[in-house]
């Protein structure tokens, strides 16, 4: 009797006892293994993006421009993915996160979280950013010609992108405030935020939202895939243009790496050309021709709109 | 003669708040995402099996899983030596006066009053992304929960055993131990295991949250609607939760442990040597899971600055209290009724058939199983957001925890009344309802009164579905760094919580004595 | 008189020994039956069996003439016209007097009036009569049945049985754990009840309280030996059944 007590307990002990040894061979070890293990190491720069799209598209992505970026400087880069908008803004400030594509929402609230901080590079498309407005095309809305006819939005199913998204929340809601439409004017007296643009996209077209606000960028590259599909879903307005998306590093890289290290960090970026054929890659999945010099002063503008609104206090 | 509903109807009465539900969600409906549902439906029986996908799950499985039983192990801990620390009993036997032991118990109501999700958004601002987060969000409201239960435990033991002790000469740890230590063994115990149930699914929302393991899986599939990949997660974490909860069912009764909302007080186990053995196995497992998972203690102390805290208490003042918290208790109230009672009404609509209760099974471990945020979304595909759809959420969850539990009650009711009630010709539905809901009638009351109040703490969860009260407001001023806006909403949110834990202790110790 | 319980060739499985084998019987209206045997002998089986607890795989049982009804509801009914009296009482403690005499007519009883009865104890007349047959108190109408004495209990599962009014009271060895005072008011009760068309079929582990009846039937490992008047019954008999010591002379 009690050798049966014991050995059952000896095996129970036992098989929970190897269950850790099974984690290593679960293949790719999650973010937050690798993550722990990076912050280990000040030698290793921890890059990030806000998750605005689909995380294959992120997975696929950050990991050749963490290999394109260990190449040229000669330092270790591993990609966090990060599961949403103020996660991101967050590891910045704590320190997680070393050089992060912001949109211009996030990157606003990330410097004043963290003072001196440095605008590293923008795409091409950057300076000028576009946000659509989509509709079911069940809904009966109809394509406007100037924001005052954003008004026929009210009452509707609507959704946003995400909270923090500047494309897909931030300036279509100044726009619709211009047009006089609170949020709880719509449908069920409050927006939705999928999380994501292409959710956003998917979630309009399958006729869950009547309507939603996206960035262009992401609509187009959904028509041009022929993941959106022009019978259901259909663009009724496109904002004025606004900088977005940048590169954001942190202030004390230089004091890690070694001098002059964010000064050769902006230049790699900026070499980036797509007669090289692994930077053309990159260059083709981040949707530019090139990056460009970024000025932080260009961004005072998203910091009125951001505060105007309540997502900067 | 006066109108009073007997225990079995006191059950079904919640259940009454689908009268008006059937009257509003016709109005709330649109049917837009019907298609995307049955997308979600089909999957079902088609989860990916791609090496890539399950690779990734199971990974983010053990990562979960070493979640909840690094923050349960934890927490257990610091939750007995909290719960001797706040017991009236010892301080009594100690230094003669109760009144260190009030003390300690109203400052653990802080922790206990703040739900894990919302420890785990404000530990991420302190202490930036790693794994430590999680595991201290699980452990710092579990410990006063479970320091609560033990205190009460305490509390509750006869005192004859420690004075007589004393009276022999015992010095008052020796007493205190010799005394208290066994018959509080099993009551551990079995509240131990229910914890390590309920830290699972904490972990598993954590994830959602975006705090890693297979919770961020879920809700990144179920965001990039890959319903086939999202099911392959929910099978395998289906498959953890029922065998953990066989596993520890299992257990509870091999070491004769009382039912978990039995009257009887807790029996001495036979198998203290056992219990011991499994207790010490899971000591260094707990330190090999640390390790794994790259915890690092020191870790806890580097704490980052926090951004500032802007002083505009004005516009704190302006925010639509009245609104936030009437949602909250709306969402509550709404979600406990649909909750406490649609388990009994199922339970009885099923149990004639042997075919019907299999699924409604399943469909309860499902609840369980979904985090609520997820259901909210798939809600959203075909509801209007609104206090309505994440009651339905939080109910859906709840329910499929109260479901489980009524119906290991009824399980264990003796079957005597029943057979003869089915014997004198009344139907099966009737006969369970007079013969065995009767008997289970006020225990399952007293457990909903305790659920329904940890429903008003986690209705912070379902807060995405938009215009949810405290918790939409919550999210909002999180993902705008207004920390002033943050504070006054965790203060409010933790007032609530205590007078509404209040009500439901006053409540469940009604029903209780007049058993 | 009409019959209201047929056994045809009754046989329930066992081990080592099948549980009922072969027994034929037939109850009529207005009899007296005392069920005699050792513990063990069948007894509860054969009232299982006669109150449809128990299906009968081999073998055929009539309920007034007719065998068991295919629908649920017909079935229902026929069982509605079989009262038990069962030795632990089996009351819904948690329920008041009333709705425990009104659990009695869950049989013909649909939904709202069951429901109704959880919120508002329904015909009071009929209860208080049945309360009255009893010699109990109305005012224990509105009492929980945790709160009566253990004479009262088992005078309130009297007046259930009352409630459902059957054509044939099973009772199973219902004075085992009574005194011998009240043994003998509760054995004077039911046969008081067994008046016809309403026939009785007690089992007894005391043949010194055969007094009353018409009839006995005797069962030993399984199988009915004896069926006769009570005249017929004696002590060779007796130590035949209990196997060479009969409990009680």
């Amino acid at each position: 009797m009690t050798f049966r007590i014991r050995a059952t307990a000896a095996l129970v002990g036992l098989s929970l006892a190897l269950l850790p040894a099974l984690a290593p061979a679960g293949g790719p070890l999650p973010s937050l293994l690798s993550e722990a293990k990076a912050q280990q190491n000040t030698k290793v720069l921890r890059i990030g993006a806000i998750p605005d799209q689909k995380p294959e598209l992120l997975n696929r992505l950050y990991p050749l421009v963490a290999n394109e970026l260990s190449r040229q400087l000669g330092v270790k880069v591993t990609y966090v993915p990060v599961v949403n908008y103020a996660a991101a803004v967050t590891a910045f400030r704590t320190g997680g996160l070393d050089l992060v594509w912001f949109g211009s929402l996030t990157g606003v609230q990330a410097r004043l979280q963290k003072p001196g901080a440095q605008v590293i590079a923008q795409r091409d498309i950057d300076a000028s950013f576009q946000s659509v407005f989509i509709a079911n095309t069940s809904s009966g809305l109809r394509p406007i010609s100037n924001v005052k006819g954003l008004s026929e939005l009210k009452g509707k199913r609507f959704t946003f992108a995400s909270e923090s998204s500047t494309s897909g929340r931030l300036m279509p809601q100044y726009y619709l405030n211009q047009a006089g439409v609170k949020l709880s004017d719509f449908a069920g007296g409050a927006p939705g935020f999928t999380g994501s643009h292409d959710t956003a996209i998917a979630l309009v077209q399958s006729g869950a939202y009547q309507a939603g606000a996206v960035s262009e960028e992401v609509w187009r590259s959904s028509l041009s895939e022929g993941k959106a599909n022009r019978a259901k879903v259909i663009q009724i307005w496109k904002t004025p243009g606004y900088p977005n998306y940048h590169w954001l590093a942190q202030p004390d890289l230089d004091k890690r790496f070694g001098k002059g290290f964010t000064a050769r960090m902006k230049t790699a970026i900026l070499s980036w050309r797509p007669t090289n054929p692994r930077q053309k890659e990159v260059l083709a999945l981040f949707g530019a021709q090139r990056f460009i010099p970024a000025n932080a002063a260009a961004y005072s503008s998203i910091e009125q709109v951001g505060r105007q609104i309540g997502k900067i206090r | 003669m006066q109108l009073r509903a007997a225990p079995p109807l006191l059950v079904l009465l919640p259940a009454l708040v689908l009268l008006p539900l059937a009257l509003l969600l016709p109005g709330l409906s649109h049917g837009g995402g019907w298609e995307l549902i049955g997308q979600f439906a089909s999957a079902a029986l088609t989860p990916s099996l791609e090496p890539v996908v399950l690779r990734s799950v199971a990974a983010g499985l053990l990562v979960t899983v070493a979640m909840a039983l690094l923050g349960w192990a934890v927490s257990l801990v610091l939750g007995l030596l909290l719960g001797v620390a706040s017991s009236r009993t010892v301080w009594t036997s100690l230094t003669g006066s109760a009144l260190p032991a009030t003390g300690i118990r109203r400052l653990l109501a802080v922790p206990r009053s703040i739900h894990e999700l919302i420890w785990g958004l404000l530990l991420l601002q302190l202490m930036g992304l790693q794994p430590a987060v999680a595991v201290l969000a699980i452990v710092i409201p579990y410990a006063a929960l479970v320091a609560r239960v033990i205190s009460d435990l305490l509390d509750a033991l006869p005192t004859t055993n420690v004075e007589a002790l004393r009276a022999g000469g015992a010095p008052a740890p020796a007493a205190l131990l010799t005394a208290l230590g066994p018959a509080l063994l099993p009551g551990v115990l079995s509240y131990g295991g229910y914890r390590l149930e309920c830290a699972l699914r904490s972990a598993t929302l954590l994830g959602v949250f975006g705090l890693g393991g297979l919770g961020t899986e879920l809700k990144l599939t179920m965001q990039s609607l890959a319903f086939h990949e999202l099911w392959t997660g929910l099978w395998l974490l289906l498959a953890v939760m029922l065998s953990l909860e066989a596993g520890l069912g299992g257990l509870r009764r091999r070491w004769l442990m009382p039912v978990r909302f039995g009257l009887q007080q807790p029996s001495v186990g036979l198998r203290a040597r056992e219990m011991v053995l499994v207790l010490l196995a899971l000591l260094p497992l707990s330190l090999l899971l640390g390790q794994a998972l790259g915890v690092q203690p020191q870790a806890l102390f580097t704490w980052q600055p926090l951004p500032p805290l802007q002083n505009d208490w004005p516009s704190v003042l302006a925010m639509p209290w009245p609104a936030l918290v009437g949602g909250t208790l709306a969402l509550t109230l709404l979600a406990a009724c649909l909750a406490v009672g649609l388990a009994p009404l199922l339970l009885l609509l099923a149990a004639p058939s042997r075919w019907l209760r299999a699924p409604l099974r399943l469909v309860w471990a499902l609840g369980r199983l979904w985090p609520p945020p997820l259901t909210a979304l798939l809600l959203l595909l075909v509801l209007q957001p609104g206090v309505v759809t994440g009651a339905l959420a939080l109910g859906f969850h709840n329910l499929g925890v109260l479901g489980r539990l009524l119906l290991e009650s009824a399980a264990d009711a003796s079957p005597a009344t029943e057979q003869a009630l089915a014997c004198a010709g009344s139907g099966p539905r009737l006969a369970l309802l007079y013969g065995r809901l009767s008997v289970v009638a006020r225990p399952y009351l007293a457990y909903a009164a305790y659920r329904s109040d940890v429903m008003l703490r986690e209705s912070v969860v379902v807060s995405l579905v938009g215009a949810t009260g405290l918790g939409s407001q919550l999210l909002e001023s999180l993902s705008a760094f207004a920390w002033d806006q943050l504070l006054a909403l965790v203060v409010v949110y933790a007032l609530l919580t205590l007078v509404g834990e209040d009500l439901s202790d006053r409540w469940r110790a009604r029903l209780l004595a007049s058993g | 008189m009409n019959p209201v319980l047929e056994l045809r060739g009754i046989t329930v499985p066992g081990q080592p020994r099948p549980r009922l084998e072969g027994i034929d019987l037939t109850i009529r209206q207005g009899e007296r039956v005392a069920l005699l045997g050792a513990s063990g002998a069948g007894k509860s089986t054969l009232l299982a069996v006669a109150n449809g607890l128990l299906p009968a795989q081999q073998g055929e049982v009539l309920w007034e003439g007719s065998p068991p009804a295919r629908s649920r509801r017909g079935r229902r009914l026929q069982q509605a016209r079989i009262g038990t009296l069962w030795q632990d009482l089996r009351l819904v403690e948690e329920l008041s007097v009333q709705q425990n005499l009104n659990a009695a007519r869950l049989a013909v009883w649909g939904w709202p009036k069951a429901l109704l009865n959880l919120l508002l104890p329904l015909e009071t007349d009929a209860c208080r009569q049945a309360m009255a047959t009893m010699d109990l108190e109305p005012h224990l109408l509105e009492r929980p049945v945790s709160a009566l004495s253990g004479g009262q209990r088992q005078r309130v599962a009297m007046a259930r049985l009352l409630r459902q009014d059957p054509v044939l009271l099973l009772a199973d060895e219902p004075l085992a754990s009574l005194d011998p005072r009240l043994a003998a008011e509760l054995l004077a009760l039911l046969l008081r009840q067994a008046a016809p068309p309403r026939a009785l079929l007690l089992s007894l582990h005391r043949p010194d309280l055969l007094e009353g009846f018409d009839r006995a039937i005797g069962l030993r490992q399984g199988r009915l030996v004896f069926d006769g008047p009570i005249a017929a019954v004696h002590r060779a008999l007796l130590t035949d059944l209990y196997e060479g010591n009969p409990p009680c002379s």
